[in-house]
Formats: C-alpha cells, structure tokens, sequence
C-alpha cells in the first residue's frame, strides 16, 4: 500500500472512533470539527467554504495557474445570481463578496493561514459622494499573518470582485487620504515599525488611487486628529489596513503591478512609480553586500554571546552543501564548536550576518570543527564532541570556530550573491577528477573514498604536482588571513632553522615572538619547554610551501605565495561569516497561565491556582456560563443529547447562573470512577462567545493523567523546528522490524534494511519528537485511553506503556498564526530539544527552521476535544486551532520556501569556482538540482539526497547555557568570557553592546513603567489604572504593583558591576551611574539614606 | 571690568596672582575665560583646597585648550591679543520698526518682539556708551540687594520607597489638598461624600478625583469619579452646551465637584466647578526678570551664536538704547529645564551631541552662564534632559555633574516644579512634560499654544494632573504638583515653542528654546521659537530675539 494510503487508512479509524464517541453527544457537538481535506482545494473549502467550491477550484487549477484560479473564483462566487430570500440585494451581495474575497485569500495562502478568517472583518458596499457604489474591504490585525503579498493581493481581488459585480471605483476625500497619512505616521511611533516607511506623498498616491476602501477595524488605542470622518467609523489606528496598504500594496508594488497586468486590470498603473524607488535602493545594497554587515549585532543581549564580529578573521568559514538534518534555514556547525562554546545546543538559533537574518544550528561532523590554542600554548585542532569536552577547561582562545555548512538553497531563498567557497576537500577532490592528467576510468586514487580519507604532507604534494591541483585544504593554512610582512618574518624564521630540520620527522624551534604568527596561520603545535614542536606532516607542508622567500613586490598575501610556491596554496577561508546567538532552543508542554485541566469556569471560587474542588467546598457557586436545553423535555443540561430523553438539545444564551459545582463534581467523579484528587483546576471565565463549559470529567481525567488543555480544549507540547531528510534506525531509537511495519524497506542508496546504522529517507508526514515531548504524549495517551474507557464506554485505545508504542501513532501538527493542522505520524525520537521532521512538513504548516517553534498533538485527542465553540469570541480567536487536517502533503501545495531544498549528493566543480565570482544565485541554478525541478514528478519525494554526512542528530549539547545559567548575572559573566576567549570577537564592544542595547534601555524603559504603573488586586485580578483613592480593589482583596521595583533594579547591579570591570565608553558610564540616582531617588527615602545605604553597595 | 574678574574668581573659592590676572585681562573676553578656567580647576582639585592661579597655570590652561579647537572651552580663547569692541549696537530706526511690526499670533496679550540685531553702524560711540552701562548697572542693581526666596522645593525631600502605600498616599494627598481648595467655595461648601449620596433625593453635591472620561452612543459625557467613600457616574448631557464644552476639556486624575440631581446611579450635572484661580492682584516690580528654558547646551543644534548674543545682552554690552536700558534692569535669570542636552535621553542620542559627557557639558554651562554679571541671580530647575530622575517631581540636577555651575554663587538650582519669591514675585517653575499628556488628550489644545494647557492646568490646580501616561510620577507621600499657592508668574518650557497669557493676573510664560529644529521636530514637523527671551521689564511682558 502507497504511503499516503496507509497514513489515511490510519487516519480514517481514529476519525470512525471518535464519532462513535462524539455521537454519545457527552460532548458540546455531537460530530468531529475537524474536517478531513486531502489536498488545497478541500482545505479551502474546509476552512472558509462555500461548501463544494473544493471541486471547482479543482477543476479550474487543471486549466489555469492557481493564482488565475483564485481571481476567477472570486468572481464567480460575488456575482452568482441572488436568491429569493428576505435580505435585500445589497445585503446579499456584500456577503458573496465577503465569501468571494475570504475563498481566493485562502487559495492564495495555500488554505493555511488564518488571514482569510481573521484578518478579514468584512466587505462593505458603500456609497461615494457622487452616489455611485463602491466596495470597501475591512481588515483586521491578523492580516499580518498572510504576508505582504497575500494582503496585497486580498486589496487586488476586492478590486477583481468590484469589477466583477459592477461597481464604481472607490472616491476618497482630501480628509480620508490625510487620515491614511497620519495613521501611518502615528502606526509607526506609536504602536510598531512597519517593514516598510513610505513617504507621505507615497501613501497619498496610494490612497488616491487604490479602487476598493482600504479600512478596518480599529486595533489600537491610539486616536487620530483627522476624527469623526463620515465614511471611516472609527477614530483609532486601523492596523490591519495600515498592514494592508503599507506592506502589502506599496512594499510589494512590482509583484501587484505584474498581477493586474495579467489580470487586465484597469486603474493600476500608478503602481508603476512604486516599483523603481525601493528597488534601486535594493540594488544598491547588492553591491556592497559582500562587506562586513553588523545588523545582527547592532542589538546585543544580555546572556545571548556574539560568537564573531561582522566578517572577522577566525569567525565561522562558509562551507557550501547540505547535510540530512540541514536547510530550510537550519544550518550546520561542528558539533565540536558546540560543545567547546556551550552556548550552542540542538536547535539554538544564532542571528547571522548573510546569507539571510537568522538559523538553527544543528550538528554535522564532516566538516571542520574549531581550532583552539590552549592554556599551556599548544595549538590543537579540535574534531570530536570528546575532545572538546577534555579541552574545554583549557582553552585560552579559540582561534577559529570551525565551519558553517550553509546549502545553496538559503543563497537563493534569500537571493544573496554567492560568495567564495572555503577550500575544502570535496572542491579538491572535483579539481583532481576535471584534471586532464588524471585518468577517471580507472581512478587511480579511488576519488570517492578520497574525500574523507586523511592523506599524508608528502603525498598531498605529490598529487598536487601529479596532476596540477592544488594543495589538499589540510595542509593548506589561513595564509591569506596574514600580512606579507608577517609572512615573510615566519618564512626567515622557520627557514633559518632549516638544518634542525629532518624530512618525516617532526620539528622543533625555540619560541619566538613569531609564534604569534603560526597561531593565527593555524598550524597546529604544541609548547613544550619552551620548545615549540610541529608535527611531522605540517612541517612538511610549512617548508615545502614556504622554501622560497616572498618577492619584494608587496602585494596580497596569497599571491605573493602563489609566486614562490611550488604548488598552488587556495584561499582557505575567503568568507568568514559574524553571528551571535539568538533564541534558545525548546521542547515543552503548553501551558496557560495558569494551568488549568479543565475549560470550567469558577469564577473566583477556587482561589489564586482556580481548583474546581477548592470551589466545589463552596456548594453552588454563581458563574457566567450558558447551558443546553432539551428540544423535547426542556430539561437543561451540559450535554449535546439530552441525559434524560435522548433527543438533541440547544444551546441557550450565557449569562450569571447558580450552579450546583460540588453535586455536578460528585457526579462527575462517580462517572469516572476516581475520587481521591485534590486539585483539578479550572478557568475563571469562558472567553467563548457562548461560553459552554467542557464536561468536568474530562478535567477530573486530565488532571489525574497531569496533562494541561489549551484554549481550545486540545493538549499541545511545543518544540523548535529542524529539518530532516534523512535518518538511521540506531539514532531515532526504532528497530528494523518496527521501520518495515511502517513502511520502510529500503535504504537511501537502495540497499535493504539490515542493521541500525543504515541510512534511510525519512517519509514526507513521518516526525521525529524529543523525548520531552514522547514523556508528555504518554500522559496524553493515558488520559484518551482513560476518556474512551470511562466517559465514553469505549475501549482503550493508545496502550501505551512505553514511549516506542507511540511510534506509528498519529499526530497533528499546528503552527501559531494558522488554522489547518497537518497529519503527522510519530517514527521515533531525539534527544535533542526539537521536533525534526521532513521540510515538507515544516512547510506545509507554514514554517522554516530558523527557530521557528509549533505544536504537536495527538490527534485523537483533537477529534475528541477540539470544538469551535470553546475558542475566543474575540479578533485572532481562531489563529492556532485545527479548523481544518490536511491529511497528505502535496509540496507543490505548500509554502515555496520548501522548493529550495538542495538535492545534491555532491556540489559540481564550476558551482565552486562560480562562487569566488560572487555570481547570481539565478546563474548557477541550472547546474544544481533541488526540489523545485522535481516538482509533479516521483523524485519530489525520493532521492533528495544530501552532500554532507553527519553521524548522530544529535549530538553536542542538547541545553544550550543560556538555559543552564540560573541568573542573568552568570549568563553575561559567561557571555562576556566566551567574548574574551574567541579572537573574532571585540569584547570592548560586547560589554557596551550589552549596556547599550539591552540593560540600559530596559532600565530605563522599567524606570518609566514604574511611575506610570497599573496596580492589581491579588484576589480577584482585577487591574486598575491607577490605584483607587480606597486604597483596596472592590472586592476587598489587597492591590499590589504591576511593575515591581524588583524588575527596575534588576540590571543596576550587572551593569555597574560590568563597568567597573571593563574599559567602557564613559557615556555608558555616565549613562548607567544617571539611571542609578534616579532609581534611588525613586526607592530611597531621604530619610533613610544614610542607613540604607549598604543595601546598594 | 577689572573687579567682576577678582569676583568671578573669588566666588568660587579660588585666588589669582597678579601675573595671571594681567594675562586674563588682556584677552577679548575675560570673563569666558576665567569662567573656562575655573571649570577646569575645579575638576581638578577639591574644594577645600587652596588654589593660587599662577601665570604659569594660565598659560598650561591656554596652551592645553588652544591646541585642540574642539575642546568646548578652547574655541573662545583668542591667542591673539587685541582689545575690541563689542560688536554693536541696534541701530534706533530699526528699533522702531521691529516695535511696529505686528506680532506673532504666538503672544496674545501685552506682546511687544524687538528684534536684537547685529549692525555695522554707529561704532564710534560704542566704548563711551558702552562704559555708561555698565555705571548704569551697577548703579540700578545693588548686589546684596537680592530678596530671594526657595518657598517650595522638592530636591532631597523625596521620601517614597516605592512601596503600594506610598502610591495611596500620593493620590489620598492629591485628592485632600485640592479637595480643600474646592471646599471653600460657596456652593460645595456642604458637599457630601459619594457613598452617602444615596441618601440625598435631590440636590447633590460632591467632590472628586476623575477615574475615566468618555463619550456614550448618543454623545453624552459620563464622567466616572471617586472619592475615599466610593464611586460613581456622573452623565453630562450634550444639550447643556455650556457645561459640555466644559466637560471637552476634563481629564484623567484631576480633582473637581460636581452638582447636580441623582437618577438611580448616576449623577446629572448641572454643575462642574474646578478649583480655580482667584484674581491675584497685580505685583509692583522695580525690576525685572528674565526667563529662559531649553537651552541644550552639549547639543550639536544648541544655538551658541544667538546665545552669546543674550550673554552680552544681558551684560549691557549688545543692543540698542532702550534694549540695554531693559537689560541694566535686569535682577533674575529664571531656567525651566533643560539647560544640557543631556546623554541617552533618546536612542542614539550620541549622534547629534557635540559634548558628549554630561560634566562637560555642565561645565560648558557653567561657562557660558558664568560670563552673565553677579548682580543677576540665576535660578535653575531641571527638565527631562537634565542629569535627574525622570520622574515628577524631580530633584535639582546634582552637584556631583554640575558642580561647575554650583561654584557661580550668584546662581541656584531649584526642583522641578519650584516655587521660588524674586523679590516678592512668587514665580512658579515647572519644566512642562505634561502638555505631552495634556496636548494629546484634549481636542484643542496642543504643543503651539501651551499657554492654553498652562491655562487650564491652572483651573485644575494641578501641574501634571494625568497619571500613567508619558508623565513619570515618583508616588512622593505628599502631591508636590498640587498647586498650592496662586504664583505672580507660571514659567515653563519644554515644548520650543514661547507663549504667553496674563490670565487673572498670573503670567503665563512658555520662553521657548536656545536648540535650532531638531531631527526629530524635523518630522513632526515642529517649528520651534529660537532665541526668544521673554522679560517682565518691570512688570511689563516684552519679548526679544537673538
């Protein structure tokens, strides 16, 4: 049976349990609602309907591209023909154009995102001055989850649909253009930045001429001067329109403009002015995109250290490829570098300089790792997780931080020049193999095991006169990184002690200050008594590269070299690559604050931590809550089918009502059969519309089995992303005989399954969890296995004792700002503090691996529990629940950074020499191979192989130090040795970067906050403003501060401490000692200063 | 000019030998100089040391600030040495015309802008005329003739801990003093509190600080307002128009009563009373006061040139006749904050400053302050750049970074707000942060015409009524913004931008900025008012520009 077959099979008998359960109606519905969709259209038509528009788009997608078949739905739907029905015609129409402009967004947006329910409010026919028609289209703050284009583009079809249905452009007056041109500036100082900060003059061209009404709902509470206007209801800031017209239509002009001309759009052509300005100042950035780039380290934060400086020599060296667990913006490092810095783990995110903003780092041991010079001066490269380990406590400096294995794919994802490749053995290996000497019929040196097999000085040099390559990248140094003096000074020195020199055997030379020279050269050596001894295969290299002196002529390094050397020495790292560390990585179960087991309101009943059994003591408690009533015997209830008379029931509209919480518990209880619990916690209210409660022995269940619910009545555990291709049995924990019941049957080179180290393609929907996660997932499978057993007098059904019986088990997983859930099976788990999963999947929900983190979750327990009636009534409610499961991925359906995937068992000779050209990454695509050429075809879920092996997933540290370190005290401290320690990194800057960035304007921000804070009841939670002239809340409880003067002295001290200790900028100085007789002037009484002194020393 | 150099010296405690006095003496602009050189000693050596300045010394400080221009006190030593003259004077037909020239639509009353203008004219009488002023000084302003008084200042009374009951004693405060004020006035004088209300059938009369204000569906006002007692309602209706346009102006956390007749809960006003201003009777001066505010100094947009011109001005040595006859009148030189630029006030700030260390460029202060006559007392308060806390009140700006400035004995910091009597002139001072508040939250007023908010925050007897928005308020134990006392002259800045207003009797003086358009302003599109002094020339307001 086909992959997806089986996983549908799968699917389709959890989907006939949980409606057998689900139709007992115990629950608020009696079916599932979660609509099954195969493919986009029946996402589609699942998340915003109309019911049967899946078909139609099918059929018009097989004639045309996607984006016409959205524009073509949407008109279809807004001018079908009216109904007899009661509304108006007006009435009517605005609601097909409604559904017409939701329907297209949804195509648009691959029938992901919650943009088309959310960040549209509603559409609006409206009437001009003149008293024409017009179409206004109403968005919402969550528009901003579409993306630029696709809230561009929702502009477009409104203008698609107004044509379609016959109306007149819409009209603004002078005073509505001035409005957008205030809100704009007012967004951008008030409430956020937006991507984009057009001009006034560019926002009136664009208000005056966009043929729909770019409104909305107002999203902040700020107010404009230009109030009360006519046509425009509010007099806030409307956000979602300001997203709309701002970083849709004017950020994405070119892309709109390309649109309407393929649409025959009339009245877009001033979009024409809009497609030159940013794109030239784009163009320009282009060119001096190869220099040193510090916008990842113009913030600095506390605890998170700056691993290299822009561009610096011994920073991280771009290493091309793609390894199993890499791309999608996952990149890798030496597990080596990890362990040695500490503050890397398994999915930490570092902020880099190019290509792109940010990655995750996970770990590939082919590459090259770091080399260190220790305490006792020796200078040693470092290649295993093991030795790291040893050394660490020995390191004086890292002299070089090893390689970063970038794929092609994030060059063209981001479309930033190439730049040159760091000479390394796979190039070298390409070089001999288009040698003309070299005979690749009978491959003399068996090229293919070439590659990582460790070969000696003297027959590098030998292969590189052989056949006119050259210098293998292990004896070849950072030449270039020296100067020519420098240089020259090494080669007087080491060929003035020629004579102590005997070829094979290793060489010893006095220390010197030129030893200096070497450490940053990077031969690696080691000090004995003052004796400075080289080993026998880099002195072999050293004298036979450096046996002529350098010419006179003073020119770059490398070159001058390349004139005395005997064979050709490359460029061992012409691109160094700055970061500093970003988000730490993370695997943990969601939890509202607080907690609660059970979606049951008790108001303040249960005390601070909301125990229904605390409130239940009470007897009957007052709580806003609605119930259902019997069709039949009007008998009420909290049950979807009447307890009493079987017939269905409704339900009625919320208000204050007495319940009889401790009869409803002891009830409960006996139905499930547990007693004894002491605390099962609730919620204080329901911020539902209708605002009916989960049935309470679903709480009594989750509590016993200690798993939390989210606001829509599911169990998520949230983890970074990080991609997967491929994977070995041995590392995910699952045998063969488990991986064939799954399906898999052969290796990636085609071999059949053996033993646990063979390395195998992982399929497209199959997911690999942490261990934290398969923890907590057990305790969900208790608690369904509990449900089905005792709720619902069903039979268990998970049976899991032991994490290996989660493998082959569904899951869905489901990212923040969307609405559809993608169908999941567990295959087996990682130590690290990750979810990977095939790049499709990520995708597929709308998400890469640059740190980005979702959730998981069983999906029986979505099928039981999830309704639609539990989510928020208010804007964005409905962002982050499964409205919809996408049960198979199609990647020609998901989001088209997935396209870029590289596929490439090895990168070819001329992409190498491509890259020192700094060529386009559009030039060199055609001799790549990635999943975009592979799109429709069978090798887009086979084959994509990979360029770089790595042995475990994960190894190196799986916490990062970031998480480790207790205090903020001890995470700079740690910061700001790790900054002393590596050569690329000023440590000067860091400390300043640190104050200047994060301690002092947060300090300063908390010192702000304080004087202008909200106080809070501790009973009742109640805020207020400011504190009543009482003194007390009105329910009697105590208030206290929201802002502590806790959280305003927090980085006083660090920060004094760090300026005492380093040479710092005195403006910093200044600054930090201003903001501490302002905070003591704020929380020191005169009075008392002088005995409460000490307390600040 | 001799004794001002001796003075100027001796005022801070140090003593000068006579080579150095000759050498002082004979640069163009003595008094800079000295003012440079105590600054520099005075950094460099502690107070209760005896400093000689020896020949040998000057020439160390001239040749250390000569050689680097960019030093702020180097650029104004000439090494070359020549007595000249001052620059000049106005020329007396232009004078006239400039008193012609219609004004500003900034001064609404009494406003009277002279131009002060450098002219290449009438240079001969220049240095007899210009002896005569300064007899003119000295004769109209005796030095120990200062009648000058601190009535209310903040600095080093500050007696919160940040504690939740230092903030309910803080608004119990507010509330009590302004509720006193109100509770003299006739028709409140039988007020009830708001729980007992209930009571009452018809008439009721309360007192109370506003909780929230806002506008219903059919645009009525509801002011929701509380006491220690209770809360409640209070609806204005928008067919009673005068008391609704009244209820336009009303803000979060003032004070006020309101009367009139209870329907269930909620309160129909008839009346809202504010606390007011009584008419103060007009205050005879015999001289006059200058006021100043935003001078920036540090800053790379502070207007050196036009300031320097205010310096000599003052001094009797720049103007026309009847300008330096106003200036040799002078007796008080009132700051309003932000006398520096101040460091990391905004992100970058850096950038844009020319001294970028906030000693120095107190020093700088001090040098340029330092030049202005002993016989003037300079009161300083600080502002939201000044080295102090952010929050309201603020204490005066610390001697550990102005010390420089707190060597001039003819100068004084004050707290912001203060109350200070200049001769009996009771003059409040009060930096202006909360026209940010007041400007965005009522429709009409805004930062161009402070002299409205100022106006109106008078009627509320509050400085800075609106808590928890862009205002920092420390929670003191006692409301010091309260507005205890009816002052002769309500003197702000803050905002660039001069105003004035005579309301019942009080001045209301916004004397603008010494910074030229800031970045910042550049986007907003704010035009400051640059260089323009306001004076209570014995009574009288005027106006000049530099």
């Amino acid at each position: 049976m086909d992959y997806f077959e089986k996983l549908e099979k799968e699917t389709k008998k959890l989907y006939d349990l949980a409606a057998k359960a689900r139709s007992m109606g115990r629950d608020v519905h009696t079916e599932i609602e979660i609509p099954l969709a195969k493919d986009l259209a029946e996402r589609v038509e699942g998340l915003v309907g109309p019911v049967g528009i899946a078909q139609r788009i099918k059929e018009l997608e097989s004639e045309m591209s996607r984006e016409e078949a959205a524009f073509n739905i949407a008109a279809e739907i807004a001018s079908a023909d009216l109904k007899d029905s009661k509304e108006d015609e007006m009435t009517q129409r605005e609601l097909m154009a409604d559904q017409a402009l939701r329907t297209a967004l949804a195509i648009l947006t691959e029938g992901v995102v919650a943009a088309p329910l959310e960040g549209i409010a509603k559409v609006k026919i409206k009437q001009n001055f003149d008293r024409t028609n017009y179409l206004a289209v109403y968005f919402a703050g969550p528009i901003r989850s579409a993306g630029g284009t696709a809230a561009a583009l929702a502009v477009l079809i409104g203008d698609y649909i107004r044509w379609a249905i016959d109306l007149a452009p819409y009209k603004p007056t002078d005073t509505e253009i001035e409005r957008y041109v205030e809100e704009v500036e007012l967004y951008e100082s008030e409430v956020t930045n937006l991507q984009y900060s057009p001009n006034p003059d560019e926002v009136r061209l664009a208000a005056n001429n966009i043929p729909v009404e770019v409104t909305g709902e107002p999203t902040d509470q700020v107010e404009v001067s230009h109030r009360d206007l006519e046509r425009v209801e509010t007099n806030n800031i409307r956000g979602g329109a300001l997203l709309a017209m701002v970083e849709g239509v004017i950020q994405k002009a070119p892309k709109v403009f390309k649109y309407a001309k393929k649409l025959n759009l009339e009245g877009w052509e001033w979009l024409e002015k809009f497609s030159k300005g940013p794109k030239s100042e784009k163009e320009k950035k282009g060119q001096d995109l190869v220099k040193a780039d510090d916008t990842y380290i113009r913030d600095i934060i506390g605890g998170r250290p700056v691993l290299a400086n822009p561009s610096e020599k011994g920073a991280f060296r771009l290493r091309y490829g793609r390894s199993r667990n890499t791309g999608l913006a996952a990149m890798g490092v030496s597990p080596a570098t990890m362990e040695l810095l500490e503050f890397l783990a398994v999915g930490t995110q570092m902020k880099i300089e190019r290509p792109g903003k940010g990655n995750c780092v996970v770990p590939v041991d082919s590459i090259e790792g770091p080399l260190v010079k220790l305490k006792n001066g020796s200078v040693v490269k470092v290649s295993t997780v093991e030795q790291a380990r040893t050394l660490k406590g020995k390191v004086d400096e890292i002299l070089f931080l090893g390689d970063m294995l970038v794929a092609f794919g994030e060059f063209l994802r981001n479309n930033h020049v190439l730049l040159p490749a760091g000479w390394c053995t796979e190039w070298w290996v390409e070089k001999i193999a288009q040698s003309s000497q070299y005979d690749l019929k009978k491959d003399p040196l068996d090229l293919k095991s070439l590659e990582n097999k460790s070969i000696t000085a003297k027959e590098a040099f030998e292969i590189s006169e052989k056949y006119e390559v050259p210098l293998h990248p292990d004896y070849t140094y950072f030449y270039h990184d020296l100067s020519w003096d420098d240089l020259n000074m090494l080669q007087d020195w080491i060929m003035g002690k020629k004579e102590d020199y005997q070829e094979g055997k290793e060489f010893k030379i006095a220390i010197a200050p030129q030893k200096r020279i070497l450490e940053i050269l990077g031969v690696p050596h080691i000090l004995n008594d003052s004796q400075i001894i080289i080993d026998a295969h880099d002195a072999y290299a050293l004298f036979k590269t450096l046996e002529k002196p350098l010419g006179e002529e003073k020119q770059s390094t490398l070159l001058a070299l390349n004139k005395v050397s005997p064979v050709q020495i490359m460029a061992k790292a012409p691109t160094y690559i700055g970061t500093r560390v970003g988000r730490p990585e993370k695997t943990k179960e969601r939890k509202m604050k607080p907690a609660p087991h059970s979606l049951f309101p008790i108001s303040n009943f249960g005390g601070s931590r909301r125990n229904i059994v605390e409130a239940a003591k009470k007897g009957k408690i007052s709580v806003e809550i609605s119930r259902s009533k019997c069709t039949q015997c009007q008998i009420s209830s909290f049950q979807s089918i009447c307890p009493h008379c079987g017939s269905p029931t409704v339900i009625t509209a919320p208000g204050k009502k007495k319940i009889n919480l401790s009869g409803l518990l002891r009830k409960a209880s006996e139905n499930v059969g547990i007693r004894k619990i002491d605390e099962i916690k609730g919620v204080q209210g329901m911020i539902s519309e209708e605002k009916f409660p989960e049935p309470l022995e679903k709480g009594i269940l989750r509590a016993k089995n200690g798993v939390f619910v989210f606001k829509d009545a599911t169990i998520r555990h949230d983890s970074t992303d990080l991609p997967l291709t491929h994977f070995t049995p041995r590392e995910v924990g699952v045998s063969i005989e488990k991986l064939q019941e799954l399906g898999y049957e052969k290796d990636c080179y085609g071999h059949e399954l053996e033993h646990i180290d063979q390395i195998i393609e992982i399929k497209v929907q199959d997911v690999v969890i942490s261990d934290n996660c398969a923890q907590y997932l057990i305790g969900v499978a208790g608690f369904i296995d509990d449900l089905l057993e005792k709720f619902y007098g069903l039979e268990r059904f998970y049976q899991v004792k032991d994490k290996k019986d989660l493998v082959g088990q569904m899951v869905v997983g489901l990212a923040p700002h969307t609405s559809a859930g993608v169908l999941g099976r567990i295959l087996g788990f990682t130590k690290a503090a990750a979810c990977y999963a095939h790049p499709y999947f990520h995708s597929a929900k709308r998400r890469n691996c640059d740190s980005d983190e979702d959730s998981i979750m069983l999906l029986m327990d979505a099928l039981l529990n999830f309704s639609k009636s539990y989510l928020p009534s208010s804007r964005g409610g409905s962002m982050d629940a499964p409205l919809v499961l996408s049960s198979r991925i199609d990647p020609e359906e998901i989001d088209d950074e997935s396209h870029n995937i590289d596929a490439m068992a090895s990168l070819p000779l001329e992409f190498f020499e491509k890259s020192t050209q700094y060529a386009k990454p559009s030039e060199v695509v055609h001799i790549m191979d990635n999943v975009q050429k592979r799109l429709g075809t069978a090798k887009q879920y086979q084959d994509i192989m990979f360029s770089h092996h790595t042995h475990s997933i994960h190894q190196g540290p799986r916490v990062c130090l970031y998480k480790l370190l207790p205090t903020m005290k001890e995470k700079v401290e740690s910061q700001v040795e790790l900054a002393e320690k590596i050569r690329a990194v000023d440590q000067k800057g860091v400390v300043e970067g640190v104050l200047s960035s994060h301690f002092l304007p947060d300090m300063m921000g908390n010192v702000r906050a304080f004087s202008r804070q909200k106080v809070r009841c501790t009973k009742c939670n109640k805020k207020y403003r400011r504190i009543p002239l009482t003194g007390e809340c009105k329910c009697g409880g105590n208030l206290i501060l929201s802002v502590s003067k806790g959280s305003v002295v927090k980085y006083l001290e660090i920060s004094k401490n760090l300026a005492n200790r380093y040479p710092i900028n005195p403006y910093l100085m200044q600054r930090i000692e201003i903001q501490e007789f302002g905070i003591n002037s704020l929380f020191e009484s005169d009075k008392s200063k002088q005995s409460s002194l000490d307390v600040f020393l | 000019m001799s004794p001002d150099i001796i003075f100027k010296f001796a005022n801070a405690g140090i003593l000068v030998n006579e080579i150095a006095y000759e050498k002082i003496s004979l640069y163009d602009d003595p008094l800079s100089l000295s003012s440079s050189l105590i600054a520099d000693l005075s950094r460099n050596y502690n107070k209760k040391d005896l400093v000689i300045v020896t020949g040998d010394m000057v020439d160390k400080f001239l040749k250390e600030n000569g050689n680097s221009p960019d030093e702020p006190v180097g650029g104004k030593v000439k090494t070359e040495i020549k007595l000249e003259p001052p620059s000049g004077i106005l020329n007396s037909n232009l004078d006239t015309e400039t008193l012609e020239k219609p004004g500003l639509g900034t001064f609404n009353e009494n406003k009277i802008l002279e131009n002060i203008e450098e002219t290449e004219d009438l240079k001969e009488d220049i240095i007899s005329q210009n002896s005569d002023e300064v007899e003119l000084i000295l004769e109209s302003v005796d030095d120990a003739d200062f009648d000058f008084k601190i009535l209310k200042d903040t600095s080093k009374k500050s007696y919160t801990s940040g504690n939740i009951k230092d903030i309910v004693s803080y608004f119990s405060s507010r509330y009590h003093k302004i509720r006193d004020f109100l509770k003299k006035r006739k028709d409140l004088s039988d007020y009830s509190p708001i729980a007992d209300i209930y009571q009452s059938q018809d008439v009721v009369k309360i007192i109370g600080m506003v909780k929230e204000v806002r506008t219903t569906k059919n645009n009525h006002k509801i002011i929701e307002l509380e006491d220690e007692s209770g809360e409640i309602s209070v609806l204005v209706h928008n067919e009673n128009h005068k008391l609704f346009d009244k209820s336009e102006t009303l803000v979060r956390d003032e004070v006020l009563g309101v009367v009139g007749s209870r329907k269930g809960n909620l309160i129909i006003a008839s009346e809202i009373i504010h606390p007011g201003v009584p008419r103060v009777e007009e205050k005879k001066m015999d001289f006059s006061v200058v006021f100043i505010s935003d001078v920036h100094i540090g800053s790379s947009t502070f207007l050196e040139d036009s300031f320097n011109k205010f310096i000599q001005w003052i001094n009797g040595d720049f103007g026309s006749p009847e300008q330096r006859e106003i200036a040799a009148s002078v007796k008080y030189l009132v700051v309003a904050g932000d006398i520096v630029d101040g460091i990391g006030i905004y992100p970058h700030q850096d950038k844009e400053l020319t001294i970028k260390d906030i000693t120095l460029q107190y020093d700088e202060a001090a040098r340029l302050f330092g030049q202005i006559r002993q016989n003037i007392k300079i009161i300083i308060a600080p502002g939201n750049h000044d080295a102090s806390r952010v929050a309201e009140p603020q204490p005066a700006v610390p001697e550990e970074y102005a010390g420089a400035l707190y060597k001039l004995k003819n100068l004084e910091f004050v707290s912001n707000p203060a109350l200070v009597s200049l001769d009996g002139l009771k003059t409040l001072i009060y930096h202006g942060r909360s026209f940010d508040d007041m400007a965005m939250t009522v429709k009409g007023m805004s930062h161009e015409q402070s002299d409205l908010i100022m106006k109106e925050l008078m009627e509320k007897r509050h400085i800075a009524p609106i808590y928890g928005e862009r205002t920092p308020l420390a929670s003191e134990l006692e409301d010091h913004l309260v507005i205890d006392e009816i002052p002769h002259v309500l003197h702000t800045g803050h905002v660039h931008i001069n105003s004035y207003k005579k309301y019942k009797g009080v001045h209301l003086i916004n004397s603008g900025t010494f910074q030229s358009q800031t970045e910042f302003q550049k986007i907003y599109n704010i035009v400051p008012t640059c260089g323009e002094v306001p004076v209570l020339h014995q009574g009288v307001f005027k106006v000049l520009k530099f």
